[in-house]
């Protein structure tokens, strides 16, 4: 018992208090969005930022040895999960993302993210990399991230699937690869993306042509964005005040609650609250980059460390990107804040992991 | 170990650059917010308003218009309304089809949605139907969860207590014909009689609304709003039981009626027969129904009481002996023989009566209406005296009554004859004329105007609308003008007089017949029997003509009726008159 208080002593609670007011944003942005309507989506948020926080506190408390060990194990549990997701699960818009395990809806496509980080992170550290040129051993870690990102693909999850790939990119690149395999990568890519274009659906294409010419077409893909950046821009400095966006409220704003949740912070907290946003997420972002970065000897750390915060930091600002007008609308949710289960508590699992990687290194 | 400490170099300068590429992404996506929220925040307010703020103009009630008694006879009518948010006028043709057979769209109403569509006024809605039904609107609130951008709104429209009796006087009401421009493009403004007259004074001014919306089209609850302020009301001299009893009168019979008050010059009654529907004007009359109006050979749009132009027969004949006895210093007692024609120059002039009226003086030859004794008095009368005395009376102007399109007839003279005819004056005309035929022609106006004249000896103007005024006197000798009266008197209450039939118990009435004829009776005609009024096809029938005042010794009331076609005055003008002005001495005096 002593010593679970030890633990709790040792963790990390600045970052731990960082985390949790990121997820209150959420809860306050949640109810502004659904207040009108039905409480059933605000309790349940209510009830996954609990669960979540539990577990996070939880898995900070075990060693980082344990997931050291699982990692492989964690990786194919994982992909039965994705598998079943991608061919047997429920379809919702359009996509095969959900499955139901005792009544619990789950998208192994977010929690998959994590245990791929886990097992490049430990193929990494298992085989030192003694000889740069020698490329022949990267097809393993390459077919570790191409399965799950063509099961995702296929689903079709546009923006989880590219995460994953931008994700996987980072840690190759942080793992100290030779230039020239992210050169000969490009090329194959470039050949690849014609086949990969033609592969996409239909509404996909859109999505991504939207991007370049929102005005063309109002009513149709890129009257999100440009509803979406009304309501930004019109929230100016100071905002139209809690529970007062008239472009949520009054639904000109699209998927108020998930994707486009920045949008209403944007427009009933202003630029102060954006700004606050971002700079909670940067402070995250930069904390959590002091704790991996002084791990310069334990690979499995370090890989795991940048790229949970990768995830993390390039999920937020695509999904701000997108909802602003810089990238095209892929449907990604904003981290910790946005309504969604599967994807709140995976990154709370992330933070857990986080958070016992650094208690780790203060205890040794 | 030197390669792994180049490894660890490496390692530390990619996490450098991945923290700085990091960096940058946040930089730009700040940089874009700033540009949103404090750059372009007036902007992008402005969009989300435009968004959620829909603008609709308020139209102005009318005034209403009150009768002498203060009985409204043009109100207005809540009419429930249909319309579509402008930015979806895509959406139209698709509601319209989905629509119908629940709430139908006539041609007319698609063709002027038509031109709903093209209408830039300040709207953020456009009028896609009017005049909704108790059913359609019951069937619009069960449904209109199916149209989103769709709403009822209510607004008073011109309605006239009576569909026909007041159409000519009050007219109508009606768009604007430039409307493209106009930002009250659904304005409906006074196109004919008093609504025209008095538009400025019945429009009132518009007002707005600002409604919240969402998204879906669907209307959350008014932000504020800038209230309609209606037109001012507006009294008439108008009695609606005596217009109305003139209408009844009238009814089959094509001709007009005026009634007015000798004291005050009010319009207490004008009639014009046949007539039209205001009220279907106002709610707009299709093109079909606008030209079969105009095709009608009685000409329902016709106000005739001040546009239709008779020859006032017989009625004129006071004028002529007024002439006489004020600037020829006739002697009224002096006596002609009537044959029953006389011959002037080469040709032969007829009276009325084939058989003459044998000898009498100028009372009996008003009283009995005798055509000889007036030729005779024309042979030493010039034409140009005659048309200037007329003039007093309002034959050849304008009587200045106060609603437009008001016509002035003819009152002939030697400079008329040859602008219009391109010849001289003959003498013989001026026998015509002195009797009311020939060339001349009036308005029934002219001749109500006349008789107030004559009883009262003063300038009395004309009114509908209610205004005080009060009259100067004609420069005329009251003995002269008292005979013209004494005279009128006995052609209602004389038993030898033209009108005695219509005579009035108690308060007595004064009055003179007419009947103007409308055809040229030919010699060969007169040689064997000059046909009787009911031989002769419609058209050449003779016209009826009654003008009379009462009471006589205070007079009230200067009425005229002329009845087209319908043969001698006695016959059916004056008792038609006396109906009226029975009606309006018992309950109006």
């Amino acid at each position: 018992m002593t010593d679970i208080f030890f633990k709790l002593k040792q963790l990390n609670w600045l970052l731990i208090s960082l985390i949790l007011f990121l997820s209150f944003v959420g809860f306050v942005m949640i109810y502004s969005a659904t207040f009108e309507e039905e409480n059933k989506i605000f309790i349940s948020h209510i009830y996954k930022i609990f669960i979540g926080s539990l577990l996070m506190i939880f898995l900070s408390l075990l060693d980082i040895d344990f997931w050291k060990r699982y990692s492989y194990f964690f990786y194919f549990l994982g992909l039965i999960l994705l598998i079943w997701a991608s061919f047997y699960g429920y379809l919702g818009k359009g996509a095969r993302r959900w499955i139901s395990i005792f009544g619990i809806n789950l998208q192994p496509s977010e929690i998959m993210k994590i245990f791929l980080i886990l097992s490049l992170a430990k193929f990494f550290d298992e085989k030192k990399i003694q000889e740069p040129r020698d490329y022949f051993f990267l097809i393993l870690p390459v077919l570790l991230v191409i399965i799950p990102f063509s099961l995702i693909l296929i689903q079709p999850d546009l923006g989880t699937a590219m995460l994953v790939l931008f994700v996987s990119i980072v840690i190759f690149f942080i793992s100290g690869i030779n230039w020239k395999f992210f050169f000969s990568f490009g090329i194959i890519s470039l050949i690849v993306t014609p086949y990969f274009w033609n592969g996409l659906k239909e509404y996909q294409k859109q999505r991504i042509l939207t991007l370049f010419n929102p005005e063309n077409d109002p009513l149709g893909s890129g009257y999100h964005i440009i509803q979406s950046q009304i309501a930004i821009g019109s929230g100016g400095t100071f905002g139209k005040g809690w529970l007062k966006g008239t472009q949520s409220h009054l639904d000109f704003l699209p998927e108020k609650h998930t994707d486009f949740i920045f949008s209403m912070l944007g427009e009933e907290f202003g630029f102060i609250g954006t700004l606050s946003v971002i700079g909670l997420i940067c402070l995250i972002t930069f904390i959590t980059y002091n704790i991996t970065g002084r791990f310069i000897h334990d690979i499995y750390c370090r890989i795991v460390g940048y790229g949970i915060i990768t995830n993390f930091f390039f999920a937020s600002f695509i999904n701000m990107s997108m909802v602003i007008g810089i990238l095209p609308i892929v449907g990604l949710p904003l981290p910790l804040v946005s309504f969604g289960g599967s994807s709140m508590i995976t990154y709370f699992i992330g933070f857990g992991i986080i958070l016992s990687i650094d208690r780790n290194l203060n205890s040794r | 170990m030197n390669r792994e400490v180049n490894l660890e170099r490496r390692i530390r300068r990619r996490s450098l650059l991945l923290g700085i590429s990091k960096s940058f992404f946040t930089l730009l996506v700040l940089g874009k917010l700033f540009y949103l929220q404090i750059l372009q925040k007036s902007k992008y307010g402005e969009l989300s308003d435009h968004n959620r703020i829909k603008v609709k103009i308020l139209y102005p009630e009318r005034g209403t218009i009150f009768d002498l008694y203060n009985k409204p006879i043009a109100t207005n009518r809540t009419d429930y309304q249909l319309s579509v948010f402008k930015e979806k006028k895509s959406l139209i043709n698709s509601y319209i089809s989905k629509l119908s057979g629940h709430i139908s769209f006539s041609d007319k109403e698609l063709k002027e949605i038509g031109e709903n569509i093209k209408k830039q006024d300040l709207s953020d809605f456009i009028t896609i139907k009017r005049n909704l039904s108790w059913n359609e609107l019951e069937f619009f609130e069960f449904m209109k969860n199916k149209f989103p951008f769709l709403i009822i709104t209510k607004e008073k429209v011109r309605s006239y207590e009576n569909d026909l009796i007041y159409s000519h006087v009050l007219g109508y009401v009606g768009f604007k014909k430039d409307v493209g421009k106009n930002k009250l493009s659904n304005l409906k403004v006074g196109i004919a009689g008093i609504e025209k007259k008095l538009n400025s004074k019945l429009l009132g001014s518009d007002g707005w609304i600002k409604f919240e919306t969402n998204s879906k089209g669907v209307v959350n609850k008014e932000l504020n709003k800038k209230n309609a302020i209606p037109g001012r009301n507006v009294k008439t001299f108008l009695i609606s039981e005596i217009q109305e009893k003139a209408y009844m009168e009238m009814r089959g019979i094509r001709g007009a009626v005026v009634m007015l008050d000798c004291i005050s010059g009010g319009i207490n009654c004008l009639v014009s027969s046949p007539t039209f529907n205001n009220n279907e004007f106002s709610d707009g009359v299709s093109v079909d129904e606008w030209n079969a109006l105009l095709k009608n050979e009685f000409n329902p749009l016709l106000n005739r009481s001040i546009a239709g132009l008779y020859s006032p027969g017989s009625t004129y004949k006071l004028i002529t002996a007024l002439y006489a006895l004020e600037n020829k210093g006739f002697n009224p007692r002096t006596k002609f023989n009537c044959s029953g024609h006389i011959s002037f120059g080469n040709r032969k002039f007829h009276c009325w009566k084939k058989e003459g009226h044998g000898n009498i003086d100028l009372q009996d030859a008003i009283k009995k209406s005798c055509d000889c004794y007036f030729y005779n008095l024309a042979k030493s009368i010039d034409i140009d005296g005659l048309a200037n005395f007329s003039n007093i009376f309002s034959y050849g102007r304008q009587t200045g009554i106060d609603i437009p399109n008001e016509l002035r007839g003819i009152m002939p003279n030697k400079e008329w004859k040859i602008k219009n005819r391109g010849e001289k004056w003959q003498r013989g005309e001026t026998l015509n004329t002195v009797i009311g035929q020939g060339f001349m022609l009036s308005t029934p106006l002219q001749i109500a105007i006349m008789t107030a004249r004559l009883a009262t000896g003063k300038k009395i103007e004309p009114r509908i609308i209610y205004e005080n005024k009060t009259f100067e006197k004609l420069n005329l000798s009251q003995s002269n003008l008292d005979f013209i009266k004494k005279s009128m008197y006995l052609v209602v209450n004389d038993n030898k007089g033209t009108a005695f039939n219509s005579r009035i118990f108690g308060k007595k009435m004064a009055g003179k017949t007419g009947t103007s004829q409308v055809r040229k009776i030919t010699s060969a005609e007169r040689e064997d029997r000059v046909l009787k009024n009911e031989e002769l096809s419609y058209k050449l029938r003779d016209h009826s003509l009654f003008t009379c005042f009462a009471p006589f010794d205070k007079p009230r009331f200067a009425l005229s009726v002329v009845a087209e076609h319908m043969g001698s005055g006695s016959k059916v003008a004056a008792p038609i008159a006396k109906n009226i002005i029975n009606l309006a001495l018992r309950k109006y005096i």
